[in-house]
């Protein structure tokens, strides 16, 4: 068991003659049963409980199973039950066990939690792996490796600890060590695969039987590409956990892009109502279901874009692009958007150029920003302005919008990171602005805003005006 | 750019033909529809595979398509590629339409054999991870497979440690598209292979004119180096069988072993020592597990004179990983199934021991004379 979870309360008990007559039974079984209008010599009277009973008594074996029963006052009581006959009687009593007497707040078997778990585990792993109860490796698959002559089937049937090598942490402690051996669950232990060398980070959840019996772990394996580059051992473990930490954003990219991406689809599918008709409020849900998934995608495009401008040093490659043009693109790219939102966009005229230095792709993520913004802060029947202008050195596109303005405290606070325009607005992820600016001071160019209260707002996005061009 | 009136009708034309053929395309579309609906609709819901098991079907298929696809792709380009023949290897690197697409349009997959085998290995793979685990008396001493790596008999070790490796393997899932060989029996592997290589050939054919000789004679190769290099002996099924018959166990290590075998998830052991003792194939036998209703499952465990306790484990256990069956009723039938002689049970499943060729004959030829008198029977 987890430290985390929270301590099961102590089992309740109970006996049962051959004919599913109550003989004995712990006070708080006595008073469930008694409130269901059963007492000691009659028959059980919790369903769900008399049932199991009754199988273990007919199959004359033990049956052990999750049962939810309904409880005094209206609370569900989920209960890890085992039901054992008597020993040395086939045809005598049986014998009730029951773990997770807690009304309210019910404390679960773990058997439903880990096949969650698991699948999160094995999601974004490199190796997948499992164990018995004494450790010995009975499962192991690579993934997302490219194909190799090592396998490591050669170490199935033997201690986990064969095929990795377990590293010790900073204090020179084995914390992986001694969770095993108490079967808790564990997370990033550094370890290196014996036969290549190959340093990766150890996550496992136990897994439990029925009745909370410890069965093995469940656990995957990371590459650890940093200590990949000889980079491991005890004196660069702090560094590796920077390391680390700076790549959970593209951990969540993989771990999230492919489920979400599913999600989305399948949401779409039902909206559609392509696999046969449907009444309209669950086409209505799948579409919520759809909208919230493409949210989270955009969220985890922003993490992704977030942990890349972070990084210390970072620039974009800047070449000669016609702003105008990426302009153009980008109000085209939010045309459906702004009709669904009864808005006008005025994109620059086709044949206005404007020459100047940056990366288009960059740029027009930018663009798309800012011009996103616009649109959903506009009134209905509203109109947003996108032009293109040389000031001096700098070829700017300004976008500006009917919307209420934003007030001049405000103005340095919606490019920080995780704000918003308006704070009371539900959806993205706050990091857009923030992006978008950085992304342009990357490219040697800056957003400023202009706005007022009442007046509408107006974002200046400048790049390096292409003289070279200009000639 | 002009534009000229004749043109302009042979445009419209061509577009009104288009229209007409799509039409027709269309209303066989509904045809189809409708009949797929009528098949659909009535099938009997204690036999219609649940839509998991469908899922799953069609994944297993289209990633075993996928493999050897890949396989022949990647082995046929290296030839083409050897002979100069570079126009066709990139007309091959270039034809996108998945292999699997191609068989199912042409109704190849819908091969009895082919299906059987998928649907047994799906079910078993759903019925495996489903089953309870339970947890052992001592947790320090090591699961069943794990032990037997170092039984005595050399041979016992080496299937075990193949089957732990099978097992991973199948059930690691490979990454879609990777040249792979497919697990398949022998027989469905070569079906399947030249299955794949005529439905490429055709896939090239759709991207140009030109002969197509030196592309047959790569594909040709190819798919035959795919048959020569597939082991049918490492297959997850064979490897299960073969530890069975190394182990040979006594009734009472028998009993011991399903026992534990099921407490540690080992369907596939499961399935084989029951296989090895009755004499039964692993594929028979396995049918035989994973039918829901169970009643030749219970005369199969009679004739191993089984106990009541390791039958109620067995039955207990399928029931709470297999939703379709019914545990009440077995509990029902328990006494009645501890009553059935051994002898009896083993003479009603003497017939799966007879070669399966032979007994596809008999049924065969059976549903002939059925077929030839309608009316139910010959007349009188």
């Amino acid at each position: 068991m987890s430290l985390d979870d929270p301590v099961p309360p102590p089992p309740v008990r109970a006996t049962l003659d051959s004919a599913g007559r109550l003989v004995t039974a712990d006070p708080p079984l006595l008073a469930l049963n008694a409130a269901a209008g059963g007492m000691i010599g009659g028959t059980l009277a919790v369903p769900a409980l008399a049932r199991l009973a009754r199988l273990a008594l007919r199959l004359g074996v033990p049956v052990a199973r999750t049962v939810t029963v309904a409880a005094d006052g209206g609370d569900d009581l989920a209960l890890s039950a085992r039901a054992n006959p008597m020993a040395g009687s086939q045809r005598g009593g049986v014998e009730l066990l029951l773990i997770g007497w807690r009304i309210g707040d019910p404390w679960q078997s773990r058997v439903s939690r880990v096949p969650r778990n698991d699948d999160f585990l094995r999601r974004a792993a490199h190796w997948v792996w499992e164990t018995d109860s004494a450790l010995q490796l009975t499962r192991l698959s690579a993934r997302a490796l490219p194909p190799s002559d090592f396998d490591g089937t050669a170490c199935l049937g033997y201690p986990l600890t064969r095929f990795f090598a377990l590293a010790e942490d900073d204090v020179r402690a084995f914390p992986i060590l001694s969770r095993l051996a108490l079967h808790q669950p564990f997370n990033r232990q550094p370890a290196t695969v014996r036969e290549t060398g190959q340093a990766v980070l150890l996550s496992a959840q136990p897994r439990t039987d029925a009745h909370g019996a410890f069965c093995g772990f469940v656990g995957a394996a990371f590459c650890n590409d940093a200590s990949d580059r000889g980079e491991a051992g005890p004196a660069s473990s702090k560094r590796d956990l920077d390391v680390f930490t700076g790549r959970i954003a593209e951990r969540l990219d993989r771990t999230l892009r492919v489920p979400l991406a599913q999600i989305i689809a399948t949401a779409e599918t039902m909206e559609a109502q392509a696999y046969g008709p449907l009444r309209q409020d669950y086409a209505d849900y799948a579409a919520d279901i759809a909208n919230a998934g493409r949210h989270l995608v955009g969220l985890v495009d922003d993490l992704v874009d977030l942990q890349t401008i972070e990084l210390p040093g970072f620039t974009i490659l800047s070449r000669p692009i016609d702003l105008a043009e990426i302009a153009r693109r980008a109000a085209g790219l939010l045309r459906m958007r702004a009709v669904s939102a009864r808005v006008q966009i005025a994109a620059p005229a086709t044949e206005t150029v404007l020459p100047a230095l940056g990366d288009a792709r960059r740029a027009l993520q930018v663009l798309v920003n800012l011009i996103a913004n616009a649109v959903r802060y506009s009134p209905l029947d509203g109109r947003v302005w996108v032009r293109a202008e040389r000031a001096g050195t700098q070829a700017a596109i300004i976008v500006g919008d009917q919307g209420k303005g934003i007030a001049l405290p405000d103005q340095a606070r919606i490019f920080g990171k995780f704000e918003r325009v308006d704070p009371r607005e539900a959806g993205g992820s706050g990091l857009g602005l923030y992006i978008a600016r950085a992304l342009a001071r990357a490219m040697g160019g800056d957003i400023t805003l202009d706005s007022a209260p009442g007046l509408g707002a107006r974002f200046v996005f400048t790049l390096p005006l292409d003289a070279a061009a200009m000639t | 750019m002009s534009i000229d009136g004749r043109n302009m009708d042979r445009g419209t034309e061509e577009g009104v033909r288009v229209l007409l053929a799509r039409a027709t395309a269309g209303e066989m579309r509904a045809t189809h529809r409708l009949y797929a609906a009528i098949g659909d609709l009535f099938i009997d819901d204690a036999v219609r595979p649940d839509d998991r098991t469908r899922l799953h079907l069609r994944a297993v298929l289209a990633q075993l398509t996928g493999g050897v696809e890949a396989a022949l792709r990647s082995h046929a380009v290296r030839s083409l590629m050897a002979r100069d023949e570079v126009a066709l290897a990139d007309r091959l690197t270039l034809s996108t339409t998945p292999v699997f697409a191609r068989l199912n349009a042409s109704g190849l997959l819908r091969d009895p054999p082919l299906v059987r085998e998928l649907l047994g290995r799906v079910r078993q793979d759903l019925v495996a991870d489903a089953l309870p685990t339970v947890a052992p008396d001592d947790p320090d001493i090591p699961s069943l497979l794990p032990r037997l790596l170092h039984h005595a008999n050399p041979l016992v070790g080496a299937s075990a440690a193949a089957l732990l490796a099978a097992e991973s393997r199948q059930r690691g899932g490979a990454s879609a598209g990777a040249p792979q060989s497919s697990d398949l029996p022998a027989e469905l592997h070569r079906r399947l292979v030249w299955w794949a290589a005529a439905a490429l050939r055709m896939a090239v054919a759709d991207t140009g004119d030109g002969t197509l000789g030196a592309l047959d004679r790569a594909l040709a190769e190819a798919a035959a180096h795919g048959i020569a290099m597939h082991f049918e002996d490492d297959r997850r099924e064979a490897v299960a069988m073969r530890l069975a018959v190394a182990l040979d166990p006594g009734e009472d290590a028998r009993r011991r072993l399903l026992v534990e075998a099921l407490s540690d998830r080992r369907l596939s052991l499961v399935i084989a020592l029951l296989g090895q003792g009755l004499g039964i194939e692993y594929a028979d036998m396995r049918e035989i597990v994973l039918d829901p209703g169970g009643e030749r499952l219970w005369l199969a465990l009679r004739a191993l004179d089984l106990d009541r306790a390791t039958i109620a484990r067995i039955g207990l256990a399928l029931a709470e990983a297999d939703p379709q069956r019914d545990i009440e009723s077995f509990a029902d039938a328990l006494d009645d199934i501890m009553a059935t002689d051994r002898d009896v049970a083993r003479r009603t499943l003497a017939p799966l021991r007879l070669d399966r060729e032979y007994r596809a004959a008999l049924s065969a030829v059976e549903r002939g004379i059925e077929r030839s008198w309608p009316s139910g029977g010959m007349p009188g």
